[in-house]
């Protein structure tokens, strides 16, 4: 089930399954941290909000990264799967005597997250649908939480200036961030992209990066929902909690282009559409489940299925971003090009004539648990490693993005910080159960808000 | 009629016409044309809607006295008015109707033809030029299909036996600003072309909404460019001149290509079957990537242009190249030109006996790329060049014997996944 949350999640394993499991053990091994056997204060007690297929995993990621780590709280909007979930990280042996869940620290609803940041923890774990996450951060940041976050960490403009904030407030307060976009703690791509900031392939004058895959889950109605609950369990489908495809996905392959040339782009241009994506089938359940038989267009869904930027970055280097769901051949990943050679962002740098001259030969890491051995490093060690600007800003750098392609507007960086005012997301006091919030689908002329 | 039935009539056609075309090559003398002796070139208008009166005037302005219009040829008699009235053409040297091409092409004293119907049928009267030994100034594209483009490339070939000069309407490569850059790359100024870009992103063109009175093909004839079997889609129609530059500029063609597109904001049925939309990335030898983006959509950002990086700079054919510091290490110092006046003017000093210029294969292969592109938009599958040209059995030429009165169906808005390109086994995958 972990496709369902993290769609990426079947690509990360085939390229480094086989290595996952031994170099994450020995990663450990190896890691000079004091004083973690005992239990007590050396324990790092782990909350987790967002209890569908994502959090499972980062939860257990958190748990295989530090023996330390103890689950003491769990919430989702829906608390059956936090019980769910529960009940399986209790079954499993791995996790004998870290799982310590009272019924009491177990939350339910919309505003779950308020009750999680009031429990005595250290670390929570953000796995929600992305559209919440900003002020679920800024309520944990300001509770004092170290956090692990899924990316997105936003779906609209003003959400991502929040959790920038947020992020700018646990600087203050000696807070460590880290963000899912694992690619980041993968220890043949640090080394690569140490290289290439060294100069490595020159000056950057071009790159690439895609995810353009297959199609993705739809899930149907269930009992003693109401419209909005329904529609944050079908999160996927509507730009308001996902982000679309672009910001939910593709800014894994966005990061990287970022992380080359240590920034977001200044400008964006794109086009996109929806071509393909049909659901109409189970929009009609839904909407007879519903007793609206009538309306059921909308819970069809309004992301798009396809998107072609361009990212214009500081110095002037235009790179493609190509990206969507559908038939035809399927492609993800990323290159980066410059005046010197050029590299496949993964652990190769090849001269101008496409002669390979340096390859990553080091240890393999699983990034998604990497990324937890690395947060809980900093946490231990007290010198927060705190990633919240830059997952905000590639957040935003994949919301530009999709402005562009949905307006039809060139988009530059300096509008999104400063004079766009795109809000999707409902605010705070409307999050209850009851109708849903629906947007029509863009047309690719929409205004620029 | 299906697609499928419409393209094994429309192959088995366009076979016979390659054939009859190799019959007449050896049963007919090659026609001599205009002769350096001849005071006047004379030319002939194959299309005379607003692409070929403006070509009409261009070719006037371009050789002054020394060319004349004595001949038109239009499907519709109103389009063909204003060139008869400006170039007082008679009666009986204007041609009307489907076959007034050939009526034209039959006049021995037509020394030059400009071929500027909708591209749709440019293959077929390209090669019915060539056969009647005609010089040809032909519009871009010169081609919608992969038929068509195997049948321009055999009617470029012969055009080159026959010593016939063909110059295409992609006016940059007359451009001087766009000669002396490739120029100076070609030289090496910026140094081997790592990254490349090309855009022709603008808002709506004309459309005509269908009247009562008119049968499917005279519409779709008036408002040609929405389907595709006429235009080729506006990737195809307008951005080749882009695609076009990025090929000179690298001196090959890409191996493959792989594009997203849609029809996402013009969907209403004048808009015929086209996309508005195309996002594509072109792989050049040694795996060099580039972008192409074209849209036409209403209200929507506009920009039309090129760009071109190499190791040691960039242009985009402003009249400077830089380098990565943003120095401009050459300017651009001559006269600004109208390149829509020069590509006739290159042309006709190449009938006069000046440099030879046939530009017909080049087109031809930019219109590929652009066919290509589209067809991977419509499939959603990455494209290989090498398939294309010997797999690929789409073939939209019109037949021959087509009427106006013939029913022809708008074909489906190409949906990937169920669009089917002739020629290719799809793969199930995805939803």
């Amino acid at each position: 089930m972990s496709t369902e949350r993290r769609s990426d999640m079947n690509t990360r394993t085939s390229h480094i399954a086989s290595h996952a499991a031994a170099a994450g053990a020995a990663g450990l091994a190896a890691m000079a941290v004091p004083a973690v056997h005992a239990a007590g204060s050396d324990e790092i007690r782990v909350g987790l909000l967002g209890c569908g297929g994502r959090g499972s995993g980062a939860v257990r990621n958190c748990l295989d990264a530090d023996p330390s780590v103890v689950v003491v709280a769990l919430a989702d909007l829906f608390p059956e799967k936090a019980r769910r979930l529960r009940d399986a990280l209790m079954k499993d042996p791995k996790y004998k005597g870290r799982v310590r869940v009272p019924d009491d620290a177990m939350f339910g609803g919309f505003d779950c997250h308020e009750k999680l940041v009031k429990t005595d923890t250290h670390l929570l774990l953000m796995a929600t649908a992305p559209a919440f996450r900003p002020w679920q951060m800024m309520a944990a940041i300001q509770a004092g939480k170290h956090v692990f976050t899924e990316k997105p960490v936003a779906t609209d403009v003003t959400g991502c200036r929040l959790f920038i904030e947020a992020s700018r407030l646990a600087e203050q307060k000696k807070l460590s961030i880290v963000a899912g976009t694992q690619r980041r703690h993968e220890f043949n791509r640090v080394e690569l992209m140490k290289r290439i900031h060294d100069g490595a392939i020159g000056e950057l004058v071009g790159g690439q990066c895609y995810w353009y895959g297959g199609g993705i889950w739809y899930r149907g109605y269930e009992e003693g929902m109401s419209e909005l609950e329904w529609q944050c369990h079908n999160w996927y489908h509507f730009t308001w909690l996902s982000g679309d495809q672009v910001v939910e996905q593709h800014i894994h392959n966005i990061d990287v282009l970022n992380w080359c040339f240590n920034g977001p782009p200044k400008l964006f241009t794109a086009v996109g559409g929806r071509g393909v994506r049909d659901y109409s089938e189970q929009a009609k359940q839904v909407a007879a489940k519903l007793g609206k038989p009538n309306d059921w267009a909308k819970y069809n869904g309004d992301i798009w299925d396809h998107i072609v930027a361009e990212m214009e970055y500081p110095n002037g280097a235009r790179c493609l971003s190509f990206c969507g769901h559908g038939p035809g051949t399927h492609r993800n990943g990323e290159k980066i090009v410059g005046t010197k050679g050029s590299s496949d962002c993964s652990g190769r740098i090849m001269d101008l004539e496409g002669k390979v001259v340096w390859q990553y030969q080091g240890q393999m890491v699983n990034g998604q648990l990497q990324e937890h051995v690395d947060l809980i490093r900093s946490i231990r060690a007290g010198s927060p490693l705190n990633e919240g600007v830059r997952i905000g800003e590639s957040t935003l750098t994949a919301i530009g993005i999709r402005i562009a392609a949905y307006t039809g507007q060139s988009v530059s960086w300096e509008w999104l910080m400063k004079g766009s005012k795109n809000q999707l997301v409902p605010d705070p006091s409307q999050w209850k159960p009851g109708p849903g919030v629906f947007h029509p689908i863009a047309t690719g002329a929409d205004p620029l808000v | 009629m299906s697609r499928s039935k419409r393209w094994s009539r429309r192959r088995f056609l366009a076979r016979s016409v390659s054939t009859v075309g190799g019959l007449a090559a050896t049963t007919l003398a090659p026609r001599v044309g205009w002769t350096a002796a001849s005071p006047t070139i004379r030319v002939g208008v194959i299309g005379c809607g607003g692409r070929g009166t403006g070509a009409a005037n261009d070719c006037v302005e371009a050789g002054g006295d020394g060319v004349k219009i004595v001949a038109l040829a239009d499907v519709f008699a109103d389009r063909l008015n204003n060139l008869k009235q400006k170039y007082n053409v008679p009666e009986q040297r204007c041609f009307v109707g489907l076959n007034a091409y050939k009526e034209l092409l039959a006049l021995s004293d037509v020394d030059m033809v400009i071929l500027a119907t909708p591209p749709g049928f440019r293959p077929i009267h390209f090669a019915a030029a060539v056969e009647a030994g005609k010089h040809i100034f032909a519009e871009k594209p010169v081609a919608v299909c992969a038929a068509g483009i195997r049948m321009m490339l055999e009617a470029a070939k012969k055009s080159e036996e026959k010593k016939l000069c063909v110059v295409a309407g992609t006016q940059r490569r007359h451009d001087p600003k766009y000669v002396e850059t490739i120029q100076r790359i070609r030289d090496g100024m910026i140094g081997p072309i790592v990254s490349a870009q090309c855009y022709w992103n603008q808002g709506g063109l004309w459309v005509r909404k269908r009247e009562p009175n008119m049968t499917d093909l005279e519409w779709q004839l008036r408002n040609w460019l929405y389907f595709v079997w006429l235009s080729g889609d506006h990737i195809v129609e307008q951005h080749v001149h882009n695609i076009d530059v990025i090929n000179w500029a690298f001196g090959t063609l890409p191996d493959q290509v792989h594009a997203l597109g849609g029809r996402q904001y013009r969907v209403q049925p004048e808009y015929g079957n086209i996309y508005d939309h195309f996002g594509t990335e072109f792989f050049y030898p040694g795996d060099v990537r580039t972008i192409s983006m074209c849209r036409q959509i209403d209200k929507s950002a506009g920009r039309v242009s090129e760009r071109v990086v190499g190791t040691k700079g960039v242009t985009t054919f402003d009249g400077r190249i830089r380098d990565h510091a943003g120095n401009v290490l050459w300017e651009y110092k001559g006269p600004s030109v109208n390149p829509y006046v020069q590509e006739h003017r290159n042309l006709l000093a190449a009938m006069r006996g000046g440099t030879y210029i046939n530009e017909a294969r080049q087109v031809t292969e930019s219109t590929l790329c652009a066919i290509m592109a589209r067809e991977s938009a419509y499939t959603r599958q990455q494209m290989n060049r090498k398939w294309f040209m010997e797999r690929c059995d789409l073939n939209l030429l019109p037949p021959p014997d087509l009427k106006l009165t013939d029913p022809v169906p708008v074909a489906p808005v190409a949906i990937p996944g169920k669009y089917q390109l002739a020629g290719l086994v799809q793969e199930k995958k995805g939803k």
